[in-house]
């Protein structure tokens, strides 16, 4: 079994309905992490999932530029074709998330995070029957794979500063 | 003329509030928050016609992140406070929401009336086995050897209360579990819960990052429930007594009379408010 989505993907509007809900699902995850982590007055990391969420709305209004004018089905769900338990870029992950963490670790989650969405749309793009949907594909895979290049960049960037997990001042009150 | 409302379609993020929230990065509750929004819009219910209620706790924060009526009561009163709104505004769909400890603990007694009663209500339980928002107490639910807190240094020594068990025992007319870490498979079961006549009862398996960093296990443990949703309690409480606190799904529904007063009120809002006039 594909690792990378459950079924076969078949219209053309199928398909925008799943980049839309990847798209937006990403943003909104970015947002609430940004959200939460200036309540954690983890400020700097805040800044990098605001930049995230920029980013993922800007590829949703793309998405939805692009659906302009077709009809798109409605889709519960727990009936989208994801391999995961939702959604690519946003359930797929087993990161640790903290308020602690770094502007590295929050790259390096969003760089996961984007392989796996332009994975989702390569897969797409050989698995639908449908000519139309595998060009579409075709063509946001390799959108979605400058955004990976962008982000490795920003890896590679904070992976030459010095990072460690600084101590926290009050930790849980556990034993042991 | 026509007087029906229209109400434009909303999606998931149209129910969430303007609120962010104060959970932990990391936390269960986020993905419980993403389910019920995502439930609301697949009902396509109006915001008007939707309260939460809760109690206090972690989890009983999130009437607050949602756009609808709302309702942040006291400890462990969650569901008396949802079953009086219910009872006079039966045309509300209301959903209860609280933690293991505000609703098997404080409110344990309320939990078991509710499961009897069978009103119309869907009660999500966000259950991390410990009571966060205190700082890492053992509740309920918690295991009798987890020895983390300060409070119970030799852990707690108590076999834990089941909750499946025992809303089934109390007459609870839907019984389900689901886990934060499957949003959509939450989001079916709460649509199912929510659509149920009667009282539900979904417990939501929604670890705890900061006070119980070992429930990230939790992922590779829940597995789906190996048998069919049954409206048979014998067969019920078989398959519950066996179970290994880790199984996902429906596991009871069942049709039972829905309770809802049936009498006209003897008295009105400005009547009892005399009395209490000093």
């Amino acid at each position: 079994m594909s690792t990378l989505a459950s079924q076969r993907i078949e219209s053309v509007a199928e398909f925008l309905v799943h980049a839309l809900e990847l798209e937006h699902e990403s943003a909104e995850r970015y947002r609430q992490l940004a959200e939460t982590m200036t309540l954690h007055h983890n400020h700097t990391v805040a800044a990098v999932f605001r930049l995230l969420a920029d980013m993922s709305a800007a590829h949703a209004s793309e998405v939805s530029a692009r659906a302009e004018g077709i009809r798109l089905p409605e889709i519960a769900p727990w009936d989208f074709k994801w391999a995961c338990p939702g959604s690519p870029e946003v359930d797929c992950d087993d990161f640790d998330v903290s308020y602690l963490m770094t502007p590295l670790q929050a790259f390096e989650l969003a760089l996961f995070n984007e392989i796996r969405g332009r994975d989702f749309y390569a897969f797409v793009a050989t698995d639908s029957p449908q000519p139309q949907v595998r060009a579409l594909a075709a063509e946001m895979a390799a959108e979605e794979n400058e955004h990976v290049e962008l982000v490795a960049t920003w890896v590679e960037r904070e992976r030459l500063v010095a990072t460690r997990i600084p101590e926290d001042l009050d930790p849980p009150n556990l034993q042991g | 003329m026509d007087t029906a409302i229209v109400t434009p379609t909303l999606r998931a993020k149209d129910y969430k509030s303007e609120v962010a929230p104060v959970w932990c990065p990391g936390c269960g509750h986020f993905a419980v928050l993403s389910a019920v929004t995502k439930a609301l819009a697949h009902l396509k219910l109006p915001k008007e016609r939707v309260a939460m209620i809760s109690g206090i706790g972690c989890s009983s924060r999130l009437p607050a992140y949602v756009d609808a009526y709302g309702f942040h009561g006291i400890h462990g009163r969650a569901l008396p406070l949802a079953s009086g709104l219910k009872a006079a505004r039966p045309d509300l769909t209301v959903i209860v929401a609280g933690g293991d400890g505000d609703g098997f603990s404080i409110g344990g007694n309320h939990f078991l009336h509710a499961c009897r009663r069978n009103m119309d209500l869907t009660y999500i339980v966000m259950d991390n086995e410990v009571y966060g928002m205190t700082k890492g107490q053992a509740s309920p639910t918690t295991q009798p050897d987890w020895a983390k807190s300060k409070l119970t240094p030799h852990g707690t020594g108590m076999r834990p209360f089941l909750p499946t068990a025992i809303a089934l025992a109390a007459g609870a007319s839907f019984i389900a579990r689901g886990f934060a870490g499957d949003p959509n498979g939450l989001t079916k079961l709460l649509v199912e819960a929510i659509e149920h006549p009667g009282f539900a009862f979904l417990q939501v398996l929604s670890p705890c990052q900061t006070f119980r960093p070992e429930q990230k296990e939790w992922k590779h443990l829940v597995h789906p429930s190996d048998m069919a949703p049954t409206d048979d309690p014998v067969e019920a409480a078989r398959f519950i007594q066996a179970d290994d606190g880790m199984a996902l799904g429906l596991f009871y529904v069942r049709r039972l009379p829905v309770w809802q007063p049936q009498h006209q009120p003897t008295a009105t809002p400005a009547d009892l408010e005399r009395e209490f006039v000093l």
